[in-house]
């Protein structure tokens, strides 16, 4: 089966710096796949490389056989894909209810998106009206992966989900992107090889700019010495 | 909330502060000289708004400090004014722009010609850079020929000035038309079309990132047709249509020459936001140095073509009447004699400046305040204030909401000018004194909040006529027999006093968030 997302050999510089030197990437349709790799390796900038935020230089990214890397971010998310940044980067003078609905795409989506969003977050119905500023760490994290559902998306980027959330967020967390997971493609930037561990399906490890290892997840569990050697815990 | 109150604390007392300095500086004065000067301030503030205003909303979502918006507002007064004095030379000149405009309408179409034409290997480069060529060679020849009755500076019985007199006087007296003589009607209206479509392809091969999937669309067939069948129209219907404008009534006349003045603005801005600014994106430097130097080329164009001296632009008839019945003591009497003046505790309150400006400031500041609030392009600017590469992400076109806002930004510019010029009088000089008012405004009221720019622009007029007036009447220091008339220079510098007073307590201004 071809990938829904083939990223290819892409270089990235973010000013003078040669962030991404070779990172590949090929993610199966319905898949989860993981991004791993230690601080600063260039996950996020892979990530961002996709969706165009820092476009690649050198090697191609095919979406669904297209090819995407030339195109502006805003072209490249109207194809379906959504992006979760990392810092839970949800528009502060914006209300909850502003956040998800700046993500309409065509009339309406929110609406018809509302009943399976509040589903997924049950916490962000009763939030709805209260200004984005207001919201806790674990709140504004739902409402950045909410906010990527409102648009109909196969893709979808997230990055660093469980970043600084409480353990029982991250077990809210896994869940509701296991749910998501039946609906959409995902690939996941995530630092906590366990909970990476006890979603994805695929893991791919970037070292130093370049991807160095891909595979299944199950394999990679078993193997003690990569994760140590890349990822440095045990 | 306990907390946020302590916080907030410097603000409230900042802000108390300068309600007691102008209490205090009210209770100093007679009844109608308080009234006068707040009018007045109001007024000064509304036009520092407008300027104010367009200048934040650019910065705070593109992040270029836009220097040459106060020569945006002084052109928006030469605007208003040309279209108001002389609408013979406007309506000369409808044809023309709206010719050459008419190409860039069709954006999508050059899209698909640039694919075409770069799957076939080196074409698009030939195509590109002879385009350019014939279609600029066509522009230099044929407007320099295309008959406009304009003005010559140099001389006097011509001169804007003296048309400007004139009008002052009731009389609009508009020379005779030129007829077509080096060139015929029909090789101009063809010429300058080709000219405008070769031009627009050729720019829009510039445009190096390829573009999402585009469909020709009629809505983009529909805008050309309409915007060249205009521009015959005005061409072929140029006499009726001059002594039409002549004929109206002024305040009709106001009207469109505000509209017009706006019109040209947000073209302006749109124009030089996509081929200036864009290129320019994270390089502040270079941005500031751009737009100062746009700002310079303005002045010195506007010089050019209006030339150097002062001139006057005589008040819509709505706020001009005279004679019986004026000044009004009443609203009725207003109303019904259009009366330039009406008496408010025994002062003397011009309508137009002191009562219609602020009015207009208010329902500019309120349609603003609704946009951002209410609409979908307001909830996307003020996400982009905080976040643009995330509203992008999201797969919405930022860079075509820059272009509207700086568009905005320009055309609220303009429309200051062109409301400013019948109080103030159009002079080079205006836009200067008014962007270092607004950037003063902006300072003391936030950068990029909005209220803040209102507030901001509100202390600086109402300071600046307190420290007229009291110039007037003088301050007697307590104990001695001396009465301190502020002089005129100490005007602008009580702006900048109380900008230094109020970033020395807050930094980021009164109502500006830390950044």
């Amino acid at each position: 089966m071809d990938p829904i997302l083939d990223v290819q050999d892409i270089h990235t510089f973010i000013g003078q710096y040669h962030i991404l030197q070779g990172v590949s990437v090929q993610v199966q349709e319905g898949s989860i796949t993981a991004l791993l790799g230690r601080n600063g390796a260039g996950k996020t900038t892979t990530l961002k490389s996709i969706i165009g935020l820092t476009p690649a230089v050198k090697g191609k990214v095919f979406y669904q056989g297209q090819e995407i890397q030339d195109m502006h971010s805003f072209d490249i998310a109207s194809l379906g894909i959504g992006f979760v940044p990392e810092h839970r980067a949800i528009f502060r003078d914006l209300s909850v209810e502003e956040n998800l609905k700046i993500a309409e795409r065509t009339k309406g989506d929110l609406d018809r998106k509302r009943e399976m969003i509040f589903t997924l977050f049950p916490d962000l119905k009763r939030l709805i009206h209260l200004g984005g500023a207001n919201l806790s760490g674990g709140q504004q994290q739902m409402l950045a992966i909410a906010r990527s559902l409102v648009a109909d998306n196969h893709l979808l980027l997230i990055d660093e989900p469980s970043e600084g959330l409480a353990p029982v967020l991250i077990e809210k967390m896994i869940t509701a992107i296991q749910t998501l997971s039946s609906e959409s493609t995902i690939v996941l930037v995530e630092q906590n090889f366990l909970v990476a561990s006890q979603l994805a399906e695929y893991y791919v490890i970037i070292e130093e700019g370049q991807s160095v290892k891909s595979g299944k997840m199950q394999d990679l569990i078993e193997d003690s010495e990569t994760i140590h050697r890349y990822l440095g815990a045990a | 909330m306990k907390n946020n109150l302590r916080k907030d604390l410097p603000r409230w007392l900042t802000l108390l502060a300068l309600l007691v300095f102008f209490v205090v500086a009210a209770r100093g004065m007679e009844t109608k000289d308080w009234v006068i000067t707040l009018l007045r301030g109001l007024s000064v503030g509304s036009v520092t708004f407008l300027v104010a205003s367009g200048f934040s909303l650019i910065f705070g979502l593109l992040d270029v400090l836009n220097m040459a918006h106060g020569t945006v507002f002084m052109l928006g007064a030469y605007i208003a004014w040309t279209v108001y004095v002389r609408p013979d030379t406007f309506v000369d000149l409808l044809t023309p722009t709206l010719l050459l405009l008419s190409g860039f309408t069709l954006s999508t179409v050059w899209k698909r010609l640039v694919r075409i034409l770069k799957q076939k290997g080196n074409w698009l480069v030939i195509v590109r850079w002879a385009g350019l060529a014939v279609g600029i060679a066509a522009m230099i020849y044929i407007l320099p020929r295309y008959p406009i009755t304009i003005w010559d500076v140099g001389n006097y019985s011509q001169s804007p000035v003296t048309y400007s007199y004139l009008a002052d006087q009731g009389l609009i007296n508009l020379p005779q038309g030129l007829p077509f003589e080096e060139i015929s009607p029909m090789a101009a209206v063809i010429g300058l079309m080709a000219a405008s479509l070769l031009t627009a392809f050729s720019l829009s091969t510039f445009n190096s990132r390829s573009q999402g999937a585009t469909s020709l669309s009629w809505k983009d067939f529909i805008v050309y047709v309409i915007l060249f069948g205009l521009g015959v129209a005005a061409l072929i219907f140029n006499d009726s249509l001059t002594s039409f404008l002549d004929g109206l009534d002024t305040t009709w006349l106001f009207l469109i020459a505000l509209s017009v003045g706006v019109m040209v603005g947000v073209l302006l801005g749109s124009v030089m936001e996509s081929t200036l600014i864009r290129p320019l994106y994270s390089r502040p430097i270079y941005q500031l140095m751009l737009t100062l130097g746009l700002s310079a080329i303005g002045m010195e164009a506007v010089r050019a073509i209006w030339g150097r001296p002062e001139f006057v632009m005589p008040k819509p008839s709505l706020f001009a009447g005279v004679g019986d019945g004026c000044p009004a003591t009443s609203l009725a009497d207003l109303w019904t004699n259009h009366c330039s003046t009406i008496m408010l505790f025994d002062g003397r309150i011009r309508v137009y400046n002191e009562i219609f400006i602020p009015l207009v400031g208010i329902i500019v500041l309120v349609g603003i305040w609704i946009l951002l609030q209410r609409s979908r392009l307001g909830m996307i600017i003020r996400a982009g204030v905080q976040d643009r590469e995330m509203v992008e992400a999201l797969g919405i076109n930022v860079q075509r909401v820059f272009n509207t806002v700086f568009a905005m930004g320009v055309g609220l510019a303009v429309l200051g000018g062109g409301l400013a010029a019948p109080s103030m009088g159009l002079s080079n000089a205006m836009g200067e004194t008014l962007i270092l008012n607004a950037l003063i405004a902006l300072a003391i009221g936030g950068l990029t909040n909005f209220p803040g720019a209102a507030l901001g622009s509100l202390l600086v007029g109402l300071l600046q006529q307190v420290i007229i007036k009291y110039g007037a009447i003088g301050i007697p220091i307590p104990f001695t027999e001396i009465v301190f008339k502020p002089t005129p220079p100490l005007v602008p510098a009580s702006t900048v006093l109380l900008m230094v007073f109020v970033l020395l307590i807050l930094p980021n201004g009164l109502l500006g968030r830390k950044e």
